[in-house]
């Protein structure tokens, strides 16, 4: 347990249960993952790859069949650990009887601000979401995109140090995404871990650092977007490999991952290329192919996601 | 620190209630309430200004009545003892009625999820919810029986304090059957279902108090001590309407005690059960 991780999730497992059926639904699958506090992450994933779930894992909406999810050291469960957390959920629904200042007012007095704070933080966050004169206006009346800033000002109202957004720019037009980004963008250098669940290649490439994509609910890559696409890289195929030598590899590696014929390694440079193979040597492995790469974050989606197996 | 937290709980409580008695009125059932009510107690205005009230009430006071004082007294009493048990079985329909979609409401996705990302207990709020859905027919309670009982007063020049044990008795009882209508919401997340079972538990009740006269016609063992069981579990929908009727007729040997504790042993059972299931569902 570490308090320098805004998020750290250990072996996270879902299993849905329909009412009145038998068949069951993996929605995670042994998901270990950490966050560096005051990073920007990107969680990416195929529709149904599980990210909308791993994220409710974390605001307690959804419980675990097993694992855990610790918000800065504390256990999600614990009111306590969503204090600091701010999240915006994929197809919110606002009360539509409720102006954009009651609506802001009615969420903050639930993240626990007293009423003289709610009072003088409203406008100012109406005003950097840009819907100063629509205080009090009635939100059924907002446009797509007005909800999705009114849902970001209600997410940053209490100067939140983990912002969680669910495809936060689903449905919106390109300057209604760009409206967003420039908002998001203030908070660079806040120090507030800014965690995108997305499934917008662009998106998560333009504003995040980090990366971890899902796939049919199993964790199959995740590290630095710089190192992944970095300009050139090398990619080192080899055989299958014992446990101890995929963690030798985990940590020298920009991405590992496990294909149909056996695991892909992304290297950021020659050295670690090298390092990489002495590690699958070592281990009695057969290297199948050393490639130099130059991939775009958009390759190495689609090269993980089509793959079988995750690493 | 404690005292900030409890500050902290405090203010997510009332936002809470604020929120829910925001949505009421937005959907129309809190005017709605008020509304009828203010229909029915025009509806009294009316009545006690026709010839026949206003003749009853002299009949009972001609002098050759051996005591017309007691008389009207007693004409007054029972007409007060009818009219609460009127309005506590009116207004308990009527708010079962309006509150039925103020759980499924707030179950929706995309509105749950954010709400359990605060940093509060979900049992806050539940139970936030459901004080805000008792205040909403609090209110409307206490418009509609004080208001009636000042047309009576007024009326007949006797003020009967006790009629407005219907107030307390009336919010007694729909806090019992909210109960299950938020076991119901929470459960199924439908309103119609919830409104289906609380009147069914009301219609039942009815039914199960009956006891005195079914047992009779029962002829085996088993099925006597089924209805007996049946009426101790359901809550006492009619034994405490019956009850308040007759404490507002001076009844001292009316025993309020039993449906009492009886009613509001199933009304917590049910909201525990409510808020343990609540407690571990997924939304």
């Amino acid at each position: 347990m570490t308090t320098d991780c805004a998020i750290e999730a250990a072996g996270l497992e879902k299993i849905y249960q329909p009412r009145f059926r038998n068949r069951q639904i993996r929605a995670l699958s042994n998901v270990s993952l950490q966050v560096p506090a005051g990073v920007k992450f990107g969680l990416l994933g195929p529709n149904g790859a599980g990210k909308t779930t791993f994220v409710k894992i974390l605001v307690s909406a959804v419980r675990p069949t097993a694992g855990t999810a610790r918000l800065f050291g504390k256990h999600a469960t614990e009111p306590e650990a969503r204090r600091p957390v701010g999240y915006l959920p994929e197809n919110h629904r606002f009360p539509t009887y409720l102006t954009a200042n009651g609506m802001l007012d009615f969420y903050s007095a639930l993240s626990g601000m007293e009423p003289r704070d709610r009072k003088r933080r409203i406008p100012e966050l109406l005003d950097l979401v840009g819907l100063k004169t629509w205080g009090d206006a009635r939100i059924k009346k907002f446009s797509k995109g007005m909800l999705q800033r009114l849902g970001l000002a209600q997410a940053l109202i209490h100067k939140p140090k983990l912002l969680l957004l669910d495809e936060p720019t689903d449905g919106v037009d390109p300057v209604g995404r760009r409206e967003i980004r420039d908002i998001l963008d203030r908070l660079t250098g806040t120090g507030v871990t800014v965690f995108i669940n997305s499934h917008l290649l662009s998106e998560v490439e333009t504003f995040c650092e980090y990366v971890a994509i899902l796939r049919k609910g199993e964790l199959a890559l995740q590290g630095k977007i710089s190192s992944l696409v970095a300009g050139r890289g090398f990619q080192v195929a080899c055989s299958p490999l014992p446990g101890p030598a995929m963690d030798r590899l985990r940590e020298i590696a920009a991405s590992v991952s496990v294909t149909e014929d056996g695991i892909e390694v992304q290297t950021e440079s020659r050295e670690r290329a090298n390092a990489v193979i002495d590690v699958i040597r070592g281990a009695g492995g057969l290297i199948e192919s050393v490639t130099a790469t130059n991939s775009s974050l958009e390759d190495v989606f689609i090269r993980v996601t089509r793959s079988e197996k995750a690493a | 620190m404690n005292e900030e937290l409890t500050r902290s709980r405090l203010n997510v409580l009332v936002a809470l209630i604020a929120d829910t008695f925001e949505e009421a009125r937005a959907r129309w059932l809190f005017w709605g309430l008020f509304g009828l009510s203010t229909l029915l107690i025009g509806l009294f205005l009316f009545a006690l200004n026709i010839d026949l009230s206003v003749g009853a009430i002299s009949v009972m006071d001609l002098p050759q009545t051996a005591r017309p004082v007691y008389n009207i007294h007693k004409f007054v009493n029972v007409s007060y003892s009818w009219t609460s048990l009127f309005l506590y079985i009116w207004g308990t329909f009527l708010a079962i009625f309006a509150s039925s979609g103020l759980i499924p409401s707030v179950l929706e996705p995309g509105r749950i999820s954010l709400l359990l990302s605060k940093p509060l207990q979900r049992t806050t709020f539940l139970l936030g919810r459901y004080m805000g859905n008792l205040l909403v027919v609090a209110l409307n309670h206490v418009y509609l029986i004080l208001g009636i009982w000042l047309i009576l007063g007024y009326k007949t020049s006797i003020w009967e304090p006790r009629f407005l044990l219907a107030i307390p008795i009336s919010l007694f009882m729909f806090a019992v059957l909210l109960c299950v209508v938020v076991l119901v919401g929470v459960v199924f997340e439908s309103s119609a279902l919830s409104v289906m079972l609380a009147v069914a538990l009301m219609l039942l009740s009815t039914l199960l108090a009956q006891r005195d006269f079914v047992i009779r016609l029962l002829d085996s063992e088993w099925s006597r001590q089924l209805w007996m069981v049946l009426y101790w579990i359901v809550p006492k929908v009619y034994d405490l309407g019956y009850t308040m009727k007759q404490i507002v007729l001076y009844d001292r040997q009316a025993d309020w005690l039993t449906p009492v504790w009886t009613s509001a042993a199933f009304g917590i059972a049910a909201l525990g059960v409510a808020l343990s299931i609540f407690r571990k569902r997924d939304f």
